[in-house]
C-alpha cells in the first residue's frame, strides 16, 4: 500500500471514529485516536478539518485535563452558525431551543452556576409550567446542563462543548427591543 | 449556666452561622462578595481572644477554613466575570424576559455549534448484548419458553406418560372382560359389572368404563321402568350422532343406586 493510500484510509478512520458515536457520549479521546491513527494523529485531524470544512463542520478539541492533546476530547461540530429555518429541519421546536436558550444564558452569565429555582422563574414568563420542568428535564437529559442533589444547575459537559458563551452573552446583550425584532423577521419570511 | 459558659455557647452558635453561610454560597452558587470577609475575620479574632476553650479553637480553625475557601470562591467569580464580559446577570435575565422566544433562539443560534453524531451497532455492541442475553436469570416460576427443560419437568413428564400407559391398559383390559361376559350372557347388567368386594375396586371400575361409553365402544340401554342399566359392547368404535349425558350416583353402599 502506497503512502498515500495509506494515509487516505487513515482519513476515512478518523472521520468515522468522529462521526459515528461508539460511547455513550459522543466525541473521541486523543487517546484513541493515537492508538488507530498513529502517534502523527494531529496530522491527519488536521487533513480532515479542512475536507469537513468545506461541508460545513469542522473537528473541534476540548482540553479536559490541562493542553495534553491525548486527554483531550475530539467532536466534529457545526462550524457556521445554524439557521431559524435549519432548526425545523433539524428535530428542534423553536420551544425547545428558546427554553435551553433562557437556561444557558442565566447560567453562563451567573458564571456557570444558579439555583433551579431562579432558572425556573424566568422559564415560566415563557411557558407554562409543566413544560419549562419538560423543556429543562430534557436539556438535563442531552447534557447541556446538570442538575445537583441541592437543586443547583450547572453548565453540562455538551454545553461547553457546544457553546461560546462570550458569543452567547454578547449576542443576548444585543438582542433588539420586540417590535424592530418583529419588523426584521418579516423581511426575512 | 455560668457566664462563661453561655458565652461560650453564644460564641459557639456565631463560629456555626458563619460556617452555615460559607456553605450555603458554596453549594447554590451565590455571589461571594455578599459577605465581608474582612469584618468576619476581625470578628473571630476578637471571639478567639476572649474564648480560650480548646473546642472553641477547633471549631475556629474549621471556621477560618471554609473563608478561605469563600476567598477562593470570590477568585473564581471574578475570574468568571471577566470571562462573562462582568455582564450583570439580572441585566441578562431582565432581557430574557423582555424580548419574544423567537429572537432569543436567534441570539442563542450566533453561539450554537452542536455536535454532529451519528449512532449505529458496532460489532463490540452485539457482542455484549448477546453475552447479556445469554447471561439472563431464568425466569420466576419456571421456564415457560425456550429449548431448556427442566429436571423437575422431565419427572412430571416421565410420571404422566406413565399414568397414561396404565389407564389405557386397564381399559383394554376391561373391554375385554365385558366383551367375554356380553358374548357369554348377552346383555350386561351395568351394577353387576362393576361391582367388586372393594368399593375403590367398584369405583375404578365404573370410572373405566365412563371412559368406554364415551369413546363410543359400548353402548349403554337404560329402562326406567325396571331401573336396570345394561351394557353393550362394540367390536368397533361408534360414532356418536347425539351425546346425552348420565348421571350415576355411587354411596358409600354400592347397593343404593340413584339416578
Amino acid at each position: 500500500m502506497s503512502g498515500e493510500d495509506s494515509f487516505s484510509k487513515k482519513l476515512m478512520t478518523a472521520a468515522a471514529m468522529l462521526l459515528f458515536r461508539s460511547h455513550r457520549k459522543p466525541g473521541v479521546k486523543g487517546w484513541e485516536l493515537k492508538y488507530r491513527l498513529g502517534k502523527n494523529y494531529m496530522k491527519i485531524i488536521d487533513a480532515l478539518n479542512s475536507h469537513l470544512k468545506r461541508l460545513g463542520l469542522e473537528v473541534k478539541t476540548v482540553f479536559e485535563e490541562g493542553e495534553d492533546l491525548d486527554k483531550a476530547r475530539f467532536y466534529i461540530t457545526l462550524a457556521r452558525p445554524l439557521m431559524l429555518s435549519d432548526l425545523v429541519t433539524s428535530g428542534w421546536s423553536i420551544d425547545e431551543v428558546a427554553a435551553l436558550a433562557v437556561t444557558l444564558s442565566i447560567l453562563v452569565s451567573r458564571g456557570g452556576k444558579a439555583p433551579l429555582k431562579d432558572v425556573l422563574e424566568v422559564l415560566e414568563t415563557k411557558f407554562p409550567k409543566w413544560k419549562a420542568e419538560a423543556h429543562l428535564e430534557r436539556a438535563i437529559r442531552r447534557g447541556y446542563v446538570e442538575k445537583s442533589e441541592e437543586d443547583v444547575l450547572t453548565l453540562g459537559w455538551r454545553a461547553k462543548v457546544e457553546l461560546d458563551q462570550k458569543e452567547l452573552l454578547t449576542s443576548m446583550l444585543e438582542l433588539q427591543p420586540p417590535e424592530q425584532t418583529k419588523e426584521e423577521s418579516e423581511g426575512e419570511e | 449556666m455560668t457566664t462563661a459558659e453561655k458565652k461560650l455557647r453564644i460564641a459557639k452558635e456565631e463560629l456555626e452561622n458563619i460556617i452555615k453561610i460559607c456553605e450555603n454560597i458554596e453549594k447554590r452558587g451565590l455571589n461571594p462578595f455578599t459577605v465581608n470577609v474582612k469584618e468576619l475575620l476581625s470578628k473571630l479574632r476578637k471571639t478567639l481572644e476572649e474564648t480560650p476553650d480548646l473546642d472553641y479553637y477547633v471549631m475556629d480553625a474549621e471556621t477560618v477554613y471554609k473563608i478561605a475557601t469563600l476567598v477562593a470562591l470570590q477568585h473564581k467569580w471574578l475570574k468568571e466575570k471577566a470571562r462573562a464580559l462582568f455582564v450583570d446577570a439580572q441585566m441578562i435575565a431582565t432581557r430574557l424576559v423582555a424580548m419574544d422566544k423567537k429572537s432569543i433562539v436567534r441570539a442563542f443560534l450566533k453561539a450554537w455549534r452542536p455536535i454532529v453524531s451519528l449512532e449505529h451497532m458496532t460489532p463490540h455492541r452485539l457482542r455484549q448484548g448477546i453475552e447479556h442475553f445469554l447471561g439472563l436469570p431464568p425466569r420466576g416460576g419456571g421456564r415457560t419458553w425456550g429449548w431448556k427443560i427442566s429436571q423437575r419437568e422431565v419427572e412430571l413428564i416421565k410420571g404422566k406418560i406413565a399414568e397414561e400407559e396404565e389407564i389405557a391398559e386397564k381399559l383394554k383390559e376391561l373391554r375385554e372382560e365385558l366383551m367375554k361376559t356380553y358374548e357369554e350372557k348377552g346383555e350386561v347388567d351395568y351394577w353387576e359389572f362393576i361391582k367388586r368386594d372393594r368399593f375403590e375396586e367398584s369405583f375404578e371400575r365404573a370410572y373405566l368404563l365412563s371412559f368406554l361409553i364415551t369413546e363410543g365402544y359400548v353402548d349403554v340401554k337404560r329402562n326406567p321402568l325396571k331401573n336396570e342399566i345394561k351394557l353393550i359392547p362394540r367390536k368397533e368404535k361408534v360414532k356418536r350422532e347425539q351425546s346425552v349425558s348420565l348421571v350415576i350416583t355411587i354411596g358409600g353402599e354400592l347397593g343404593e343406586r340413584r339416578r
